[in-house]
């Protein structure tokens, strides 16, 4: 199955037009992004600290990312607003960049990795897991989501 | 005055600098690494503001979640400063002439005096802070400067690709 309808649909779209034809929007969009992936990143960072046993260790696990969740939905929100003008406006460049379905890629696992193994083992019972595990799972989390910031910042360069 | 330029130039025209600058990984590798570097710095300053601010993080004592994120926050920034000092040794006229840079260098300095400051009042106050979960309207202040002037220096940062 070929993305390249979706993508021409995306760049055809008003918006993306409007994008095109305003070098600042576009800067801005991609600045405030910068700063909702840096939000969004900061809360990753501070649960996955905890998770690996750094970090904030005088509150529980459970305590840290039930706060940091907060600042994910929020956050995340905001990177979805911002990336996907930046999407529709060079949807057929993107379409055809290896680096930029690479990215796509690790964040879906990224994604999937913090909604299901991550999220649970941050609120089971400390004394519940072996201590390997909520070391190995934050460890994968930074990992993933350091990864989806690399490659995000080469697509600029590698295309 | 005497001018900076012709020392940017002669710095500019090093070897080294030429090197990596004319090499086509140098710039994106020192640039991604400066990028990746700023956002864990910057994020877990924003974690910390959040918490002076009260919008996350409040069943956490102040005292503790800032000694504790501390060293993190300098693991982030000690890899960001050097790599944002060598983006600015291989390219240093373009950056000289350049208003976001600019504009990000005085936002930088503002957010160091706020930091500063922050740092210094409470390590007077730190053993009350432990007691106390709720941040001061000094420290709360403190707290929204710092989450602005991060914001206004990611934006800058990004914009000195647009000049």
């Amino acid at each position: 199955m070929s993305l390249l309808p979706f993508s021409e649909w995306c760049y055809g779209l008003a918006m993306s037009q409007v994008y095109r034809e305003s070098l600042w929007l576009f800067a801005l969009t991609q600045a405030l992004h910068l700063v909702a992936v840096t939000t969004f990143v900061g809360a990753i960072l501070i649960g996955d600290l905890r998770l690996l046993g750094w970090g904030p260790v005088g509150q529980s696990r459970a305590a840290i990312a039930r706060s940091a969740q907060r600042v994910l939905l929020w956050a995340g929100l905001a990177v979805l607003a911002t990336g996907i003008p930046q999407f529709t406006t060079n949807a057929l460049t993107y379409h055809r960049s290896p680096l930029f379905v690479f990215k796509m890629c690790l964040l879906a696992a990224a994604l999937v990795f913090t909604a299901t193994l991550r999220r649970r083992v941050a609120i089971a019972d400390e004394g519940r897991l072996p201590l390997w595990v909520p070391r190995a799972v934050g460890a994968v989390s930074l990992a993933l989501w350091m990864g989806v910031t690399i490659s995000g910042r080469l697509i600029t360069f590698y295309g | 005055m005497p001018s900076i330029v012709p020392t940017l130039e002669w710095l500019e025209g090093l070897a080294w600098t030429t090197a990596i600058r004319e090499s086509g990984w140098g710039y994106p590798l020192i640039e991604t690494s400066h990028v990746a570097s700023i956002v864990a710095f910057a994020g877990l300053v924003i974690m910390m503001d959040l918490r002076l601010v009260g919008l996350a993080f409040t069943h956490a004592p102040l005292a503790q979640i800032q000694r504790r994120l501390f060293p993190w926050q300098m693991a982030g920034l000690v890899p960001s400063t050097a790599t944002g000092l060598l983006l600015c040794c291989i390219d240093p006229v373009r950056y000289y002439g350049n208003v976001s840079f600019r504009v990000k260098l005085v936002l930088l300095a503002l957010a160091g005096l706020n930091a500063l400051a922050f740092h210094l009042k409470t390590r007077r106050r730190a053993g009350q802070w432990d007691e106390d979960p709720q941040a001061t309207a000094t420290a709360r202040l403190a707290g929204a400067a710092s989450l602005l002037l991060w914001s206004a220096i990611i934006v800058s940062g990004r914009l000195i690709a647009y000049g």
